[in-house]
């Protein structure tokens, strides 16, 4: 288990998502009524930044397609997308989001 | 029959024995349908089918179109979809902030990439099978590409048709054709007269409001003409009834005259054309208010419009100007309604119209801006009904074959226009002509007859 800091939490107010590249593959960051979830950013449909979609109840729409997952559970929420989001643990401390890449895991 | 002998010989105009021929429409025939020596128009310019088709390709895939203004797109992925003719395309504000515009037609089975009037997007995507493009028109996703498609499918090389797009102080214009020349020596020596409207104050101007769109059933060039070259109609009966409606109240209407001074322009090149009133503001008046007219006349705004253009009688003393920027960019600098004439067919019109004000005018000046246009230039204005019914009102009338027939009568102020003055420059005649109209309609016969912008060009 290894967090790492990837942004500050006013760096993505309520209702929005971020793009982070820090790590081998880019991932998304949300801010749901104030939790925060982090997910793979590119869409398992077409090659396309989910941070770019719009993020509603929890849920992520892709621009691109307008496939749909949920972003706490990384599940297909519509197609065309059909399968799930790699999904990441998060710790927020003190103002500052964490991330542990490597504990991602498929969702379900 | 049992009637007897005629005596008298009628001049009946009908010969049944010889049918017209559907007209070819060579060069020479679209020459003959305007005589600026005799000053006439053949009004099947506003009614033929063919001339229609001919227009779309030779004027309207080869001029410079309104589009609309900066401040309709000021953020990244704002965009609007417009047309230029009957072209759908999309208006798109880049990353680096630069603009684009590209056809509105997905290349790979011709569905409308977007659906939507305007708004900010990350993306476009076709609804049919979901291609998709990025901000800049590049196609940049196919759904089952390696699957589906063969090997030599390039993703670069199916993108939509792009056209030129550039500014001036605001107003936003597209052109298809890459041989054109820039707008700025498209709009020739009209640029003077466009900066009434568009360069009062170094802030610029800016939208206010969203853009109105309605249906007229009339050809796009009454419209276009009126707004050119027609102050007569003004002057004289069209807009009696909203004049004397938006007089202030108890202000004698002897002391509102109808004014006689003032120049007519037509650009050296281009079709363009300008008029307006000098001095006399009954009628802005009445059309306007008297907080616009105090605003334009005897304002500290007034007093820095005459600073920035140089000149008290340009900044203070131009009442009612009208402008159309060949083919179908009009407006009215001081009334500040804006508007592009999207043609529809030979026998419709849909206006697509906004409002501009100077960016730096006071909030009150703004919304007594959106309150007046409202009332006068839109779709329900008091003065747009006039000038929309004496519009469909002839094309009404040019459905009958007798009617299309007679030439009409464009003779006003022929041969009288001159060297204008410092004030006002260029070809410049008496308000009340018809000198900037012969201009439009010689613009649009050498579009329609001159392939190469090496005879063609400014």
């Amino acid at each position: 288990m290894a967090f790492e800091k990837v942004c500050n939490l006013e760096d993505v107010s309520e209702g929005e998502a971020l793009q982070i590249e820090t790590f081998e593959e880019a991932i998304a960051v949300y801010n749901v009524g104030g939790q925060i979830f982090a997910t793979q950013d590119r869409c398992t449909h077409g090659d396309w930044s989910l941070a770019d979609g719009f993020l509603e109840d929890g849920v992520i729409e892709c621009t691109l397609h307008w496939g749909k997952f949920c972003v706490r559970t990384g599940k297909v929420k519509a197609p065309p997308a059909c399968d799930p989001l790699t999904i990441y643990p998060v710790e927020v401390r003190g103002g500052e989001i964490f991330v542990d890449y490597e504990a991602g895991k498929v969702g379900e | 029959m049992t009637a007897g002998k005629t005596k008298t010989r009628l001049n009946i105009g009908a010969d049944p024995r010889e049918f017209q021929k559907r007209p070819s429409w060579t060069n020479e025939d679209i020459l003959g349908l305007l005589d600026e020596e005799d000053g006439t128009l053949d009004p099947r310019i506003y009614t033929d089918e063919d001339l229609y088709r001919l227009e779309q390709e030779r004027v309207f895939g080869r001029a410079w179109i309104l589009l609309g203004h900066e401040t309709h797109v000021p953020k990244p992925g704002d965009f609007l979809t417009t047309y230029m003719g009957e072209d759908p395309v999309i208006l798109v504000r880049q990353k680096d902030k630069s603009l684009r515009v590209f056809l509105n037609q997905c290349p790979h089975r011709g569905m409308r990439i977007c659906r939507t009037d305007g708004g900010n997007a990350k993306s476009f995507t076709c609804s049919y099978h979901g291609w998709a493009y990025d901000l800049g028109g590049n196609l940049i996703n196919v759904p089952y590409e390696s699957e589906a498609f063969c090997s030599d499918f390039n993703k670069s090389e199916w993108g939509p048709t792009h056209a030129r797009v550039e500014t001036y102080k605001g107003l936003v214009f597209a052109n298809w054709d890459k041989n054109a020349p820039t707008l700025l020596e498209y709009l020739s020596d009209a640029t003077y007269y466009m900066d009434h409207m568009l360069d009062r104050t170094p802030a610029g101007t800016e939208v206010i409001g969203g853009m109105q769109k309605w249906i007229i059933p009339c050809n796009w060039k009454f419209a276009a003409e009126q707004f050119c070259s027609d102050m007569y109609h003004a002057g004289t009966v069209s807009h009696l009834s909203g004049i004397e409606a938006g007089l202030p109240e108890g202000m004698e209407l002897s002391d509102a005259k109808i004014p006689t001074v003032g120049y007519q322009f037509r650009a050296k090149w281009g079709g363009h054309g300008t008029g307006f009133y000098v001095g006399e503001p009954g009628m802005l008046l009445a059309i306007m208010g008297p907080k616009v007219t105090e605003y334009l006349t005897d304002s500290e705004a007034a007093s820095r419009a005459e600073q920035h253009l140089g000149s008290a009688e340009r900044a203070r003393q131009l009442m009612v100007q009208h402008m159309t920027v060949f083919p179908t960019c009009s407006f009215l600098p001081g009334i500040n309604t804006v508007r592009t004439w999207q043609p529809r067919g030979p026998h419709e019109t849909e206006i697509w119209a906004f409002t501009v004000v100077d960016a730096d005018a006071p909030e009150e000046v703004k919304e007594e801006y959106r309150r007046q246009t409202l009332r006068t230039f839109s779709a329900g204005g008091v003065f747009e009904q006039d000038d929309g019914e004496n519009w469909v009102e002839i094309q009404s009338v040019l459905r009958g074959h007798q009617a299309r027939k007679r030439r009409f009568n464009i003779q006003m102020g022929k041969g009288r226009s001159g060297v204008g003055n410092k004030d006002f420059p260029g070809s410049i005649g008496y308000v009340y002509n018809e000198e900037a109209a012969r201009g439009l309609y010689r613009q649009w016969i050498r579009m329609m007859t001159e392939p190469s912008w090496e005879t063609l060009g400014p």
